[in-house]
């Protein structure tokens, strides 16, 4: 429908005349003339119904008035939507709707937004309805989501959301007739992905969200247009506030990448914000205690220790930390202060955890440090291939995108995960799938090996590539000769003809868009899985090919700004190498200042450099490594041995507790600034509420610092800072409606196919270690959870009411090996600690594999042991075999 | 279709018709039993015997109708189409059950209009009874004796509407509890005048606007029996009227 | 569990259709036959055999009337009381239930043996008055077949008067159900 080349027709519409793409609805060509045509069951985003008869118009030569939402536009139609027939005929069905509606417009959640209460002041309709209105029970409905069925006019809106845009297939209409109702699965509460989309898209007060029940009239709101902050999606949200409380979270319909969709954590996870845990004031470490200070004290204290240290030390004995969830001002600002307030490039930020293997393989093969693709892309694909994105519970709102390219648009849907189709609460991206692979994650190069061991003796490899690179070709077609399809099947449990089947699926596809997630981007050996992902674009011709590319996913909301500012240690504002001459030199020239010339250490370098005392001072800015990584790493007795450590927070974490000071940063629904999404689509974030308590924006703080330091990174709002960026890196984010993606660089390529592969490939294109699986043991995952984003979630009333703690998943046929039952209390224990927890029992969870989430996870972290990849330096800890016994 | 793939029993919006987007969204033609039943017929004998039998040019063949209510003998005839309901209700069907005289009779299942003995000479073909002003439909004729409660008999045929209605859309659905509600309230005798108004609107705010033929056809009992037997509507009232009986249901209603 | 006891049943109604869901209203049919009703158990075990949620099953199961969701009695009587049975005296064969079992429309007796519901049209309207009874037919009643019938469920289980087509003429012996 939305092809460029679409055949148009011409219609008219109440005269005025139109021409719309063919396919178009009638109701849709009207608003685009300006006429809104009432409804309730249509909604762009759903399939018509056309229940409930609102949207009647007149059609000439058509003897009976037709539904405009499911009547398509042909060529010289005539509608007319004002006449008497057509009034009246919306009248009278309106007097239908209201017969059994309560009309309780003052005490409903929906009054002032509600489609029904202003049709009716439209067609100043009321019922003659004189009989006795239906009743329904009330039930108790979910902790987070009321129902109140009277109000219902059964558009069936919600439970087609649902199915068709979710695929959760949570909700049914029960029941016959006028006593038809909105439930679940009789009495039982709602148990689904939570993503509220019901209740958005409920025209009346039927499905309301329960954390802002009975609070307010939408007049009394303030509104402010950001960005979601819990993943790196990057969903337009509209904050809903009173004074300064946050009230609701929504998103029009249409607005930002999301187009109004939200997951549970951009729906109910807002008030993590509000927290009474929050801190307020900055502390101090005084007499070995954290004490409440002035925000002068605080600074203060930094400024003297650091001054002293440098002095001592060098500026070498420091190093900084932040998290992708700060604004890309606060990023930039973060490793301008570290680079010339203090002087080193020790400075590393989440986007090290797994997001920067994405980047860092996008950039030695394709030259770009950001996607070719845009969502857009992935909606019109026609083959998606899909490896450990966990998609639904990581992007969920990427995962939609998915979703509508397969369920709306017939794409084919390939998937090499680490879960078992099956049907449950949440959705399950493999249950789309054409061709599903499961394997466990350390076994998913091994599966991406077998798809371009099948790609080369298939033979898929674009013809014109092998003229082009004869060497590239044949190296890489001589290397995975070697490997055996025997070894593959043992590795990944998949036999040939399944990566046969995919290959062949993969090589025929026009637009092809292969993403990679979480699971995959933190697992060991990432980086050159990634690496042989686009080799594996890169032969079958679809790399550069329009429409198709490689797209790793952003776990923090800002992990590629994270990147892209420079926040990382070998890294440069716009994603310039610290190595490169010129780069340095451009830099240089817009800082009026020298760079540091040293290298700089990473995460796990900069913990190893504290503990040998080399570092002695470290800036942290909302990362919280103590609880994050494995104790094994060291990094507890890392940091407690620093002579400063200076932590901006907006809680106590594990890290701030060890803080020699601890300020109060504001959240990113107090601050301004923008927020670079997985995509690289650069949104304004706006302030919902003032900064909590005493807290300040992590920028401010940093420019604080500065001053303090005596050399003075001084800018008046988020804003200048921004202006700065966009001198330093041109044209940087336009922030408008869509990202325009970059082009894969042809030169780069060249250089990939010429030299580039020529360093790791033996390496990459041998199998993984397999993992030893022994009688009574499981192998344990990290995993992330649809209800909650790093440990912020945690602080979240509302999604705590859904996910209250971290339970150990395993599939049925496990469970009945170890002997255990849902419920079961459980230790996991191996050579390196145990952890008890309880078992839920999940059909997707795959054989011999159990998942645990990772925001609860902060104890069972020693069962894992840390490898660091030794290119990208990302530490992975996400696996590890554990033996499980039930405990009394 | 729907019940077929295993969802509930609800209409599909058209177009796309079954016959390119049908059972699982492939073509697909739905016939009822008795075309299905004549086609081995027409097939082995040739379409010109079936046009033969009955009344040409449209109405051709044979057809089964179900006779029930008062008559002596209520069952299935299959007849030739084209004999008259005179034939038909007396001859084949033995006559009036108690030998009184007919009031009415409905000449096509639930949704045809009712027809009155006036309209006993009709030919039971389509051209003839759509002319009376009814339509054949199903095929089913029920026949009233003198002394039956027309206003009851519509309620009767309005419940089973009520009960039968989807849901799926407003007017029928919202429609069809409302008539219900006030039909019920008529034959209680606590109905008002301007109800019988009210009655005709809703009636024609239904049809026409629905998404299957069921709305229109759920209103033809209420029409048809206010159209012939308005005074046993206005009966019923004014003796609720007299009766000072007017007050509202108390209790929703729920079946 | 269903699956147990009528494996082969489920395959075979299963494969009788091309797209699983399909077999959905047959397999409630069959849970029904089993337990006289549906129980959430059964649909939760139907939603896994057919790879629907259990909400898709409760929606198509809760539309259906011949589905019943709450125990019934053995016997389940299902009086129509559609105009046509109407006229031939259907309120009058309620009357009857109520008369000789003391249960209303939508009650069960309380040895449960049996239970009424008051149904609209079964398309038996020819033979009116009608009930089914199970998943039996019982037409042309009078207040005498009725008490047999009733006495015959209870002593036997079965009756012998459940009836087929009707034709006139009648088969000499048909009503008194010697078929
Ligand atoms: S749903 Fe709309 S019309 Fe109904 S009570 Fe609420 S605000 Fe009023
Ligand atoms: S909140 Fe739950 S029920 Fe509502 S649309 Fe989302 S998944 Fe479905
Ligand atoms: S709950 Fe709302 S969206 Fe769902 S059917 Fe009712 S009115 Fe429509
Ligand atoms: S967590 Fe991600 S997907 Fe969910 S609303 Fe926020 S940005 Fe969107
Ligand atoms: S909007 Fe068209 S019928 Fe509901
Ligand atoms: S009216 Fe009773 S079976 Fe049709």
């Amino acid at each position: 429908m939305d092809n460029i080349t679409a055949e148009h027709v011409r219609l008219t519409i109440d005269g005025i005349s139109i021409s719309v793409p063919k396919g178009t609805l009638v109701i849709e060509a009207a608003r685009r003339v300006g006429v809104m045509i009432p409804h309730f069951c249509y909604h762009p985003k759903l399939k018509p119904d056309a229940n409930c008869r609102m949207c009647l118009v007149e059609v000439e030569r058509m003897p009976k008035l037709q539904t405009s939402c499911s009547t398509v536009a042909t060529e010289g139609m005539t509608v007319r939507t004002a006449t008497t027939v057509v009034h009246n005929a919306h009248k009278s069905v309106l007097e239908f709707i209201l017969a059994n509606h309560p009309l309780d417009c003052p005490v409903c959640d929906q009054g002032g937004k509600c489609d029904l209460q202003d049709f009716s002041h439209q067609y100043t309709a009321t019922s003659r309805f004189a009989e006795t209105k239906r009743i329904f029970q009330k039930e108790y409905f979910s902790p987070l989501i009321e129902t109140q069925m009277n109000r219902c006019v059964q558009c069936l809106r919600c439970v087609r959301y649902c199915d068709e845009v979710m695929d959760v297939k949570a909700l049914a209409p029960i029941g016959r007739g006028t006593m038809t109702e909105i439930k679940s699965f009789g009495a039982h509460p709602l148990d689904c992905e939570f993503c509220g989309g019901c209740v958005q898209i409920c025209p009346v007060g039927a499905i309301t969200s329960r954390l802002s029940m009975y609070e307010y009239r939408p007049w009394m709101l303030k509104r402010a247009d950001t960005v979601c902050m819990f993943c790196g999606d990057g969903c337009q949200i509209t904050v809903q506030t009173k004074d300064q409380e946050l009230i609701e979270v929504n998103s029009a319909q249409g607005a930002g990448r999301n187009s109004g969709d939200l997951c549970a954590r951009g729906f109910f996870g807002f008030r993590a914000a509000s927290h009474p845990d929050r801190l307020t004031h900055p502390l101090i470490r005084r007499n070995g205690a954290l004490v409440e200070a002035t925000w002068e004290e605080a600074l203060e204290f930094v400024a003297e220790h650091t001054k002293r240290l440098k002095l001592s030390h060098g500026p070498q004995a420091f190093g900084g930390l932040i998290s992708g969830r700060c604004t890309n001002e606060e990023l930039y600002l973060f490793q301008k202060f570290m680079r010339l307030t203090i002087g080193t490039n020790n400075l590393d930020s989440s986007a090290r955890y797994g997001h920067i293997n994405g980047v860092q393989a996008m950039r030695s093969v394709q030259g770009t440090h950001r996607w070719t693709v845009t969502f857009e892309d992935i909606v019109q694909a026609d083959v998606l291939l899909l490896i450990g994105t966990n998609i639904t519970e990581a992007n969920p709102i990427t995962g939609l995108k998915v979703k509508e390219a397969v369920k709306k648009h017939e794409a084919t849907l390939l998937t090499i995960e680490a879960i078992q189709p099956a049907i449950g609460t949440i959705s399950n991206i493999s249950n789309l799938s054409k061709q599903h692979v499961c394997v466990a994650p350390s076994q998913f190069g091994a599966a991406v090996l077998g798809l371009l061991k099948a790609v080369v003796e298939g033979n898929h490899i674009d013809s014109t590539l092998r003229q082009q690179a004869p060497d590239y070709v044949s190296a890489v077609s001589q290397a995975i000769q070697q490997l055996d399809w025997e070894d593959l099947a043992v590795s990944t449990g998949v036999s040939s003809e399944s990566f046969v089947q995919m290959a062949a699926s993969l090589a025929g596809g026009r637009r092809v868009v292969a993403l990679a997630g979480q699971t995959l981007l933190r697992s060991q050996g990432a980086y050159g899985v990634c690496l042989n992902l686009l080799d594996l674009l890169l032969l079958t011709g679809k790399l550069t090919a329009q429409g198709c590319g490689f797209a790793p996913l952003a776990e923090e909301n800002n992990d590629q700004g994270a990147v892209e500012m420079g926040a990382v240690s070998a890294l440069l504002p716009g994603v310039l190498d610290l190595t490169d001459r010129d780069a340095r030199d451009q830099i240089t020239r817009a800082w009026k200042e020298d760079l540091p010339v040293a290298t700089g250490a990473t995460l796990i370098e900069m913990i190893g450099l504290a503990q040998t005392g080399i570092i002695k001072g470290l800036f942290i800015v909302g990362e919280n490594p103590v609880g994050s990584l494995p104790p094994q790493t060291g990094v507890k007795e890392a940091l407690s041995k620093l002579d400063l450590l200076v932590c901006q927070e907006l809680f106590l974490t594990e890290t701030a507790a060890l803080a020699h000071v601890v300020l109060p940063a504001a959240s990113a629904m107090e601050k301004a600034g923008t927020f670079t999404n997985t995509e690289g689509h650069v949104q304004a974030v706006r302030p919902a509420i003032d900064p909590v308590g005493d807290s300040r924006p992590d920028w401010e703080i940093l420019s604080a610092f500065s001053v303090f330091l005596g050399a003075p990174l001084e800018y008046g709002d988020a804003k200048e800072i921004l202006k700065e960026i966009r001198a330093v890196i041109p044209g940087y984010g336009s922030l408008g409606p869509s990202p325009i993606p970059p082009a894969v660089d042809p030169a780069a390529v060249d250089r990939y196919m010429n030299e580039g592969y020529r360093r790791d490939l033996a390496t990459r294109y041998t199998l993984p270690a397999r993992d030893v699986r022994q009688d009574g043991t499981v192998q344990l995952g990290l995993t992330q959870s649809l209800f909650h984003s790093g440990k912020l979630s945690t602080y979240s009333t509302g999604l705590l009411q859904i996910e209250p703690s971290g339970l150990l998943q395993m599939n049925p046929v496990d469970a009945a090996r170890l002997g255990l039952d849902a419920g079961d209390r459980v230790r996991l224990s191996n050579g390196q600690g145990k952890f008890t927890t309880t078992v839920k029992v999940l059909d997707r969870v795959p054989e011999g594999l159990a998942w645990l989430p990772d925001h609860f996870a902060q104890d069972a972290l020693r069962l894992f042991d840390c490898v660091v990849d030794p290119d990208t330096k990302v530490p992975s800890y996400r696996t590890a075999s554990v033996s499980v016994v039930k405990t009394a | 279709m729907e019940s077929l793939e295993g969802k509930r029993g609800l209409p599909r919006i058209k177009p796309p018709f079954p016959a390119t987007h049908g059972l699982y969204n492939k073509p697909t033609v739905v016939n009822n039993i008795e075309t299905l039943a004549n086609l081995p017929y027409i097939v082995g004998r040739g379409p010109e015997w079936f046009a033969s039998i009955g009344s040409p040019p449209k109405s051709t063949g044979t057809r089964v109708f179900c006779v029930s209510g008062h008559v002596k003998q209520p069952g299935n005839y299959e007849v030739p189409m084209g004999v008259t309901f005179r034939e038909l209700i007396y001859e084949h069907a033995g006559g009036m059950r108690s030998d009184k005289p007919l009031k009415a009779f409905i000449p096509g299942g639930a949704s045809a209009p009712f027809l009155t003995p006036s309209h006993l000479d009709v030919k039971l073909d389509f051209e003839s009874v759509a002319a009376a002003g009814s339509m054949l439909g199903s095929g089913g004729v029920t026949v009233m004796e003198e002394g039956t409660d027309m206003v009851w008999a519509a309620l009767r045929l309005m419940e089973f509407f009520y009960h039968e209605s989807c849901g799926k859309c407003s007017p029928c659905r919202e429609g069809s509890s409302w008539l219900v509600q006030t039909m019920r309230r008529i034959v209680a005798k606590r109905g008002q005048m301007q109800d019988l108004e009210t009655l005709v609107d809703l009636c024609k705010n239904i049809e026409g606007r629905t998404v299957c033929a069921f709305g229109d056809a759920s209103v033809a009992p209420i029409m048809s029996t206010l159209k012939h037997w308005r005074p046993e509507y206005v009966t019923l009232i004014q003796e609720a009227e007299s009766a000072n009986l007017i007050k509202l249901e108390p209790a929703g209603v729920r079946h | 569990m269903l699956k147990e006891k009528h494996a082969t049943e489920i395959e075979e109604i299963i494969s009788r259709y091309p797209v699983r869901r399909s077999a959905l209203i047959p397999l409630l049919y069959l849970a029904q036959r089993e337990e006289g009703f549906v129980s959430e158990a059964a649909m939760k075990e139907i939603a896994g055999l057919l790879r629907l949620t259990p909400p898709q099953v409760y929606e198509t199961a809760t539309f259906y009337t011949m589905l019943n969701l709450k125990p019934v009695g053995k016997f389940h009587l299902q009086v129509c009381k559609s105009l046509m049975c109407g006229l031939a005296g259907s309120d009058t064969v309620i009357g009857w239930v109520k008369t000789k079992l003391g249960i209303g429309p939508g009650e069960m007796t309380t040895d449960k043996l049996f239970s009424l519901s008051a149904v609209e049209c079964l398309a038996a309207c020819g033979t009116a008055p009608m009930m089914q009874v199970n998943e039996d037919y019982y037409e042309r009643l009078t207040e005498e077949t009725f008490d047999r019938i009733l006495a015959d469920l209870k002593k036997d289980g079965t009756c012998s008067l459940k009836t087929g087509p009707f034709m006139w003429p009648e088969p000499a012996n048909a009503v008194k159900g010697e078929t």
